[in-house]
């Protein structure tokens, strides 16, 4: 009798904690993107898609910066911020000492390297600084030959005004390139803007990221 | 005066008969919980936390002859990782604790129910992800049974098995746009030592 008396008690309080489990989490959108991969004209009327991510098993990404000006500091920084971007840890990167082992390599100045299989992000950002990312791929390959090599070039002296700030947002953009944003933004509000002005991600640049790294990539990363 | 003179006779004399009628409890075991976050980019996302092992410490208080308030606190460590197209990621570890006010009362001599409600946090061991603006606390309801058998003469062994619900969510995802919470039930159960009455 008594374990009848009792009984119901149980069963009203978990059928009432167990009735509020009904609704779940509902997802944002993610709708507003920008085309993040680079369409090139193969010939008439036709052409290639090419899209690039780091895969899972090559995380964390190896990048060496040169150590000068703040472009360590501005390197840190930008990948806190495309790191930051991510939900459920599709990227993942480290600031390496030795160039030889990195998988992208950040140098002060202008682009020294160029020619035939080279696929040069250009950007032509704010007066004081300029920058570039150049991805090698031989011809008919897929594989990216690495390391991704990413210009930061002042304009200025770099104790001029706005040369610093330019520097260091002009870096994170360079490396949305690096992880896989081959295009730019037509937003001007949005860090992989063609001539940014911002310093930090917009909701856009996450959402476009994050799809970016759902998709299957068309390139992978070669050996190290 | 005399009034003060009366507490400080009757107080000590209150808390030896509290602490004589209050049960204490400790135990150690597993919890497994549902998703954290159920997500969709592209392809379905979930991230989850493992099975748990599961510290739990108690204590119950008679407030009549058959039904006993008290308090439960557990602490929980494990990894939680994202799960997507049958691969996963691991995401780090995350910890929780738990404070459930409650009542229990007799279902059989040996085995008692329990219900409750209190709040559970969120430790996850970096600010990164679903938890990038840090942990989260929530409101929990939870109810289970305990069964105890004697084996000393003032220590019981205790077999526990609790089920709790929450809703879960946190600043980077509401900062994200995730509408609502997602509905978490976990259960646990444990295996430990109680001393005091039943």
């Amino acid at each position: 009798m008594k374990l009848l008396r009792n009984v119901p008690i149980l069963l009203v309080l978990i059928a009432a904690t167990g009735g509020l489990s009904c609704a779940d989490i509902a997802s944002p959108t993610r709708s507003d993107l920008y085309e993040w991969r680079r369409i090139v004209p193969t010939g008439p009327g036709s052409a290639d898609t090419l899209s690039f991510h780091w895969p899972r098993s090559r995380l964390p990404v190896r990048i060496w910066a040169q150590d000068t000006l703040s472009m360590v500091a501005d390197v840190r920084s930008g990948i806190d911020r495309w790191e930051a971007a991510f939900l459920y840890g599709e990227f993942e990167a480290v600031v390496v000492s030795d160039s030889n082992t990195a998988d992208v390599v950040v140098r002060a100045g202008s682009a020294a390297k160029g020619g035939f299989s080279v696929v040069r992000l250009e950007s032509a950002l704010a007066p004081e600084c300029d920058g570039g990312t150049d991805f090698e791929l031989p011809a008919g390959s897929t594989q990216l030959t690495l390391p991704i090599r990413v210009f930061v070039n002042p304009r200025f002296d770099p104790a001029s005004p706005g040369v610093a700030e330019c520097m260091a947002l002009t870096t994170t953009h360079e490396l949305g390139h690096a992880i896989g944003i081959f295009a730019h933004s037509p937003n001007t509000t949005d860090i992989m803007f063609g001539d940014p002005t911002v310093s930090s991600l917009s909701n856009r640049d996450r959402a476009t990221a994050e799809v970016a790294y759902h998709i299957e990539p068309t390139l992978t990363p070669g050996p190290r | 005066m005399r009034a003060i003179l009366g507490l400080l006779f009757v107080l000590p004399a209150s808390a030896s008969l509290l602490q004589a009628q209050t049960d204490y409890y400790a135990g150690l075991g597993v919890t497994l919980g549902t998703a954290l976050v159920q997500d969709r980019i592209v392809e379905g996302i979930e991230v989850r936390q493992g099975l748990a092992p599961t510290l739990t410490l108690g204590a119950g208080l008679p407030i009549t002859p058959r039904y006993r308030a008290g308090l439960e606190a557990a602490l929980t460590s494990s990894g939680y990782h994202s799960k997507e197209n049958g691969g996963e990621t691991d995401l780090g570890t995350l910890r929780t604790g738990s404070i459930v006010l409650g009542l229990d009362g007799p279902i059989v001599s040996t085995v008692r129910w329990r219900a409750g409600v209190g709040l559970l946090t969120y430790w996850p061991s970096e600010e990164q992800g679903i938890f990038l603006r840090g942990g989260t606390t929530r409101f929990l309801a939870g109810a289970g049974v305990d069964y105890r058998r004697p084996i000393m003469s003032k220590w019981d062994l205790m077999a526990s098995l609790r089920y709790d619900f929450h809703r879960f969510t946190t600043g980077e995802l509401r900062a994200r746009g995730f509408g609502q919470n997602q509905g978490v039930q976990r259960i646990s159960a444990w295996l430990g030592l109680a001393r005091g009455t039943q």
